[in-house]
């Protein structure tokens, strides 16, 4: 896993009544960057970078710490608190205690936190009546059990609590790149990546290309893909902005429930509503038992004129996120139409919607 | 001892340069520095069996008939062997259809949605890159295709554009495939799931008289890009 630094700034993690607290989480990005060029927001108050390279280059993670403290300081942007561990979870946990935690001592850090750090506080208020108070308890549990108990959700916490998984999901605010970009700054000063030995000349060069074009475009608009685990094609990849703090990849094992290859090779960052009728035009839903109604015959896609021809489908196939649910609360379709393309459609509460097509 | 030197030689293949004979010539670029690698499969497909640097090449097909998969099918073996990939104008890319056609993730740029910038940012890139999946806007002014492919050219780089037809790019290229025809298999009525796709597709290229058509899964039961048997 990696080494990530984060840095948060007490007091501005919330948006007061000026809006003060965009702008400076915007100033602090511009100072951090000049010295630390893939530094990333991750949502108000909180920022993030891979700390190896720096460290590396300033001589250790001390260092880069004291040194991003300072500026910041003198910026006038403090107090800010700052923390080094492995993975972002427990670096902006250790941002917290301001203390850096070895490689060595993360997984017994991370064992003695409360159980409300994961944020979940179904989960939170769950685990405190099974007398699982800290992350060290949960982690113990066998993540079979975990998978029966708490859902997929559950499992993915399990992982981070373990110290297996980096990131916790919900950690990050999703839109703060695109509230930074709204504030219309001038872009942060010209950096030199370079510093921070890319693993090979290719893998320079191809930095050097991409940094310079998020300067054009902005930083969220130049990604690189990660995989995570879950159910749906979308859930199991994300894009993220070129430079930032790199997850632990993936482990390979089987995720519950997920369709098998081959996914869809255009899946939908905003599902489109559709409409699936039968022969007569009346709607298709998915049945309490986890069938379809009736036999799908005709596809509307919101937005698209045409309503498509359903000549073949397969499923539905229920995603029971947690087994004490009745009733799954989603459902995926595959159809094919006339025309011999694949889609994958998604059903919740008895509306249809296209995710993702097999291009 | 006439019988035991001949033995070694393999019929037909050359005695080794003389090591002498080689320092005083002057090296060109060896063959393989001048392509990129593609999957055994699509090699059988394409002239050379490689994607030759500086190059433009153009894969048409109709929304869903299986565009996506084959450029990054066309793409995957080069990026398993190191080189760095951007895909341009991919608003919604499968991630996860991607990795199993084979592009390794770790060596890959995304810039889904450029909007007005595509071409500035394609040529951004190029710098940066070996391989270019670029889906540009329905309307390519000539002046820009111009500039990328010049770009492709003096970078050394791949440049692949995804279209709908062959209208899609309004200079002539190296290299097109068009999809013309694809059908998905495994499903039916309810039953199965989406298991392989089969494409007729359409291979012409600059200086073979003849196009050339094949059918491919794209992608078979397995998973992998492959030639039809029957075809070969």
């Amino acid at each position: 896993m990696e080494r990530v630094l984060a840095l948060w700034f007490p007091g501005r993690s919330s948006e007061g009544t000026t809006g003060s607290e965009l702008r400076e989480l915007q100033h602090a990005l511009e100072v951090v960057a000049v010295h630390c060029p893939f530094v990333e927001p991750l949502r108000l108050g909180l920022l993030a970078l891979p700390a190896r390279a720096p460290s590396r280059f300033y001589g250790g993670e001390r260092a880069v710490a004291t040194l991003l403290g300072d500026l910041l300081d003198d910026a006038g942007l403090g107090p800010v608190r700052i923390g080094v561990s492995e993975g972002l979870f427990a670096s902006v946990l250790a941002a917290r205690d301001e203390i850096i935690v070895s490689v060595a001592e993360t997984s017994a850090f991370l064992a003695t936190q409360p159980i409300s750090v994961l944020r979940r506080s179904e989960l939170a208020s769950l685990c405190q009546r099974l007398g699982l108070s800290t992350l060290g308890r949960f982690a113990a549990l066998d993540e079979g059990r975990v998978l029966e108990r708490f859902g997929t959700d559950g499992v993915h916490c399990h992982r981070v609590a373990r110290g297996s998984e980096g990131e916790l999901v919900g950690l990050r605010d999703l839109t703060i790149s695109a509230r930074l970009a709204l504030l219309d700054e001038p872009p942060p000063p010209p950096v030199q990546p370079s510093f921070f030995g890319g693993s090979s000349l290719a893998a320079e060069r191809a930095a050097k290309a991409a940094i310079r074009l998020q300067h054009q475009l902005g930083t969220a608009a130049v990604s690189v893909a990660r995989l995570r685990c879950g159910h749906d094609p979308g859930e199991r990849a994300e894009l993220v902005p070129f430079g930032a703090p790199e997850g632990r990849p993936v482990s390979s094992d089987p995720w519950p429930g997920s369709l098998p290859a081959p996914s869809p090779a255009a899946v939908l960052t905003k599902p489109l509503g559709c409409r699936l009728t039968d022969a007569q035009g009346a709607p298709v839903e998915v049945t309490t038992r986890g069938l379809l109604s009736a036999r799908p015959a005709r596809c509307t896609v919101e937005g698209e004129p045409r309503t498509l021809a359903v000549t073949a489908w397969a499923g539905p196939w229920p995603v029971s996120a947690r087994w004490w649910e009745r009733r799954a609360a989603r459902a995926r379709l595959q159809v094919v139409t006339e025309e011999g393309v694949g889609l994958l459609l998604s059903s919740e509460r008895g509306a249809w919607q296209l995710v993702g097509r097999y291009d | 001892m006439f019988a035991s030197s001949t033995a070694r030689v393999r019929p037909g293949a050359r005695p080794p340069l003389d090591p002498e004979l080689r320092r005083r010539a002057t090296p060109v670029v060896p063959a393989s520095a001048r392509t990129l690698p593609v999957g055994s499969e699509l090699a059988r497909l394409v002239p050379g069996g490689s994607l030759r640097r500086g190059t433009t090449t153009l894969i048409s097909a109709s929304a869903g008939a299986g565009g996506t998969s084959l450029a990054v099918g066309l793409l995957a073996e080069a990026s398993k062997a190191g080189h760095w990939c951007a895909a341009i104008g991919l608003a919604d890319p499968g991630i996860a259809a991607m990795a199993e056609l084979g592009l390794d993730l770790r060596r890959a740029v995304f810039v889904p949605r450029p909007q007005a910038g595509w071409a500035e940012a394609a040529a951004e890139l190029l710098e940066g890159v070996e391989l270019l999946l670029l889906r540009p806007p329905a309307r390519v002014p000539h002046a820009a295709a111009r500039r990328l492919v010049a770009r492709a050219r003096d970078r050394r780089a791949v440049l692949v554009i995804l279209g709908e037809s062959h209208h899609s790019w309004p200079l002539p290229v190296d290299l097109s495939l068009s999809i013309e025809h694809s059908s998905w298999q495994g499903v039916s009525d309810g039953h199965g799931r989406l298991a392989s796709r089969l494409a007729e597709i359409c291979i012409e290229a600059r200086g073979v008289p003849r196009p050339r058509r094949a059918r491919l899964w794209l992608p078979s039961a397995t998973g992998e890009v492959a030639v039809l048997r029957e075809e070969l």
